[in-house]
C-alpha cells in the first residue's frame, strides 16, 4: 500500500501519476474562443486526494475534462504515468455531477459490468459480475443490484457511479462535483463514505468542487484556481482536516485564507464602490 | 419597525412522546371492486367502443338508412364472418402483412444506414437533413404510378412505395433522438473507449430509443395506410408467384365495392382498423413496456 504523499516540498519518494504542465485550455462557443485555463501546472501523486478548487469560471471542470481526454490543450501537455493524454480511456474514469451518467437501460449491476467488459478490465461476464457485486457491496447498495437507475434516489445514483468508477480500478478517478446536486444531509454522508472508501484502498482521485469546506474535508492537497481565465493561485495541504475539524480554529483559518485569496479582488471592488 | 408588523410569537417547545400506532387507522385502504374495475384502461376503452357500436346500429335502424349506403353493425359483423369463412379474408390479410413486413424491415435497415452516416459525418448529416426535408412531405402513394412503370405490375412497386413511407419518418426520429442524447452519456461511453459502430450500437441507440420507437410507430402507421391505398388501386393487377391474384385487403375492399356488396366493404374497413389497433396496442405497447417504460425513459 502506498502512503499518502508527505506534506511540504522536497524530493518525492514516489513518481507522480499525473503531470499537468503549463496547460492552456480553450473551447469555442458560437461567437467566442474562450480561454478556460491559462498555463496551469500541477502534479498528482499516487493516493492523493487532489482537489481543484475555485469559483465558477475558473476552468476547473474544463481542466478535468482535459485530463479525461475529452479536450486537447492549446498549449502545454498532460501526462498520465509519463504518457501524453490524447483521448478518453478507461485508465481515467470520470464520475459526473449529472445523475444521468448511469445508463438508464441497464440495472445497477449491469451498469458496472458494462463498464468492466467494454473498458477491457474483464474478459468474462462471470468475472465482471463478481467484481460488480463486490463494489456494490462497498457502497452499501446490495438490495438494489437489479434495480434500474430511475428507481434510485440522487445519492444512490452517485454511489453507483462511484462504485462503477472504483470497480474499473483506474490509475486516477476523476470526480466532477459529484455531490453538488445532492441535498446537504446526503452530501455530508457521501463525503464521509468517500473518505472511508479511500481509507480502504488509497485510490488516487482528482476532485473538482467550488465549496471551500468540501475541498478541505475531501482533499489531501488543494489547488486553488482564480477565475477568467483559470490560473493557479496556490497549492495547499489539507490532509490533516476532516469533518470533525469543521469549526476548529485551524480549519476556519485555512478556510478564511482561501476565501480571501479567491475574493480579494472582489472585496477591493466593493470597497471602491461608494456606499449608499 | 413599521406599525403594521406583528411581534414574533415565541411559544414553548415540545417533543412527541411515543407515537401511537393504533390511532391513525389503516394506512393503506384497498379500493372498492367498482373503483378497481374502473381503473382498468381496457375496460374503459371497451365501453366507449361498445357505445359507438350501439349508436351505429340504432342510427341505421331507426333512421331507415339504405343498406347500400351504411349497413348496420349486425350485417357488417355477419359479412365479416362470411368473409373469413368463404372469401379467404385471412389469406388477404396475410398477403398484405407479408408485403408490409418486407417493406418495413428493409426500410428500417436503410434508415439505420442513413442515420449512422449522419451521426458519423457532417456530410451524412447534411444529406439526411436535405433528403428528409424534401421527401418526407411527399405522400408515398403519389410515387406509385411511377413505381409501376419502373418496377412493373408486381409487389416490387408496392414495396418501393412502402420504403418511401417508412424510411423518412424512422430516419428523422432516430436522428433527432441521437442528437438529443445527453453529453454526459456520450462522455460515459467514450470513457470506456467505445467508438464508431460499437458506440452507436451500445450508447446512442439505447439512449435514443424513446424517439426511435416513436419513429417506428409512425413509420408503421404510414406504411399500413400506403399499402391499403396502393392495393385499393392496383391490388388486382398484382400477380404473385403462383399466378393468382391475392390482392390484399385493399383490393378486397375495392372489388366488393365494384360488386355493390357494401357490408363486405365495411367488413374490409373494419379489418384494416382492427389490424392497425392490434399492432399499436399489442406489439408496440409490449415493446414499450419492456424497454422505455421499464427504463423510466418515457417522454410523457
Amino acid at each position: 500500500m502506498v502512503q499518502a504523499q508527505a506534506a511540504g516540498p522536497g524530493p518525492a519518494a514516489v513518481d507522480s501519476i499525473l503531470d499537468v504542465d503549463a496547460v492552456t485550455l480553450q473551447y469555442k462557443t458560437r461567437e467566442h474562443l474562450i480561454t478556460a485555463t491559462y498555463r496551469v501546472s500541477f502534479q498528482v501523486f499516487p493516493s492523493d486526494r487532489f482537489v481543484l478548487l475555485g469559483p465558477s469560471g475558473c476552468g476547473k471542470s474544463t481542466l478535468l475534462k482535459g485530463v479525461a481526454g475529452y479536450l486537447k490543450p492549446a498549449e502545454g501537455e498532460m501526462r498520465l504515468k509519463g504518457q501524453a493524454i490524447t483521448k478518453p480511456g478507461p485508465d481515467r474514469v470520470m464520475v459526473f455531477q449529472e445523475f444521468d451518467q448511469l445508463l438508464p437501460w441497464k440495472t445497477v449491476k449491469q451498469n458496472i459490468t458494462f463498464a468492466l467488459l467494454n473498458g477491457g478490465r474483464c474478459q468474462t461476464k462471470a468475472q465482471a459480475e463478481a467484481i460488480a457485486l463486490e463494489y456494490i457491496h462497498k457502497v452499501k447498495l446490495d438490495r438494489f443490484v437489479d434495480t434500474y437507475p430511475h428507481m434510485l434516489s440522487g445519492g444512490m445514483k452517485q454511489r453507483v457511479a462511484i462504485a462503477r468508477g472504483m470497480a474499473m480500478e483506474p490509475d486516477i478517478l476523476l470526480m466532477d462535483e459529484p455531490f453538488a446536486a445532492l441535498d446537504a444531509l446526503t452530501r455530508r454522508q457521501m463525503q464521509e463514505e468517500l473518505l472511508q472508501l479511500w481509507e480502504d484502498t488509497h485510490f488516487t482521485v482528482l476532485f473538482v468542487t467550488h465549496s471551500i469546506e468540501e475541498a478541505l474535508i475531501i482533499g489531501s492537497r488543494v489547488l486553488v484556481l482564480s477565475p477568467h481565465p483559470g490560473q493557479v493561485k496556490a497549492e495547499l495541504n489539507a490532509h490533516h482536516l476532516e469533518h470533525t475539524n469543521v469549526g476548529d480554529e485551524t480549519f476556519a483559518a485555512l478556510q478564511k485564507r482561501i476565501h480571501d485569496m479567491l475574493f480579494a479582488d472582489r472585496i477591493l471592488e466593493e470597497e471602491a464602490a461608494p456606499h449608499v | 419597525m413599521s406599525e403594521n408588523s406583528v411581534q414574533l410569537q415565541i411559544r414553548p417547545e415540545y417533543e412527541a412522546q411515543g407515537l401511537g400506532a393504533a390511532d391513525h387507522g389503516e394506512i393503506a385502504h384497498s379500493l372498492s371492486l367498482f373503483e378497481r374495475i374502473r381503473n382498468i384502461n381496457a375496460v374503459r376503452k371497451f365501453s366507449i367502443l361498445l357505445g359507438l357500436i350501439v349508436l351505429w346500429e340504432l342510427y341505421v335502424r331507426i333512421g331507415g338508412i339504405s343498406e347500400y349506403l351504411l349497413p348496420p353493425f349486425s350485417t357488417t359483423g355477419r359479412a365479416l364472418v362470411m368473409a373469413f369463412w368463404d372469401e379467404n379474408l385471412l389469406a388477404m390479410i396475410g398477403s398484405s402483412i407479408t408485403i408490409l413486413l418486407f417493406g418495413y424491415v428493409i426500410g428500417i435497415l436503410i434508415a439505420t444506414a442513413l442515420t449512422t452516416l449522419a451521426v458519423t459525418s457532417r456530410f451524412g448529416s447534411d444529406l439526411l437533413g436535405t433528403l428528409t426535408a424534401m421527401l418526407n412531405p411527399l405522400p408515398a402513394i403519389a410515387l406509385l404510378p411511377m413505381a409501376l412503370l419502373w418496377f412493373g405490375l408486381g409487389p416490387d412497386a408496392i414495396v418501393f412505395t412502402l420504403l418511401h413511407s417508412v424510411v423518412w419518418p424512422v430516419a428523422l426520429n432516430t436522428h433527432t433522438g441521437f442528437l438529443g442524447v445527453s453529453d454526459t452519456q456520450r462522455m460515459v461511453g467514450r470513457n470506456y473507449g467505445l467508438r464508431g459502430l460499437t458506440y452507436v450500437a451500445k450508447i446512442l441507440i439505447p439512449a435514443a430509443f424513446p424517439s426511435i420507437l416513436t419513429g417506428l410507430r409512425i413509420g408503421w402507421a404510414y406504411a399500413w395506410r400506403t399499402l391499403i391505398a396502393a392495393e385499393l388501386v392496383f391490388g388486382g393487377s398484382i400477380i404473385d408467384t403462383e399466378g393468382t391474384s391475392s390482392g390484399g385487403l385493399g383490393w378486397f375492399i375495392f372489388s366488393n365495392q365494384m360488386d355493390l356488396r357494401i357490408p363486405y366493404v365495411f367488413a374490409g374497413l373494419f379489418t384494416v382498423i382492427v389490424v392497425g389497433v392490434l399492432v399499436e396496442n399489442v406489439v408496440f405497447r409490449k415493446i414499450e413496456q419492456r424497454t422505455v417504460a421499464r427504463w423510466g425513459m418515457q417522454t410523457q
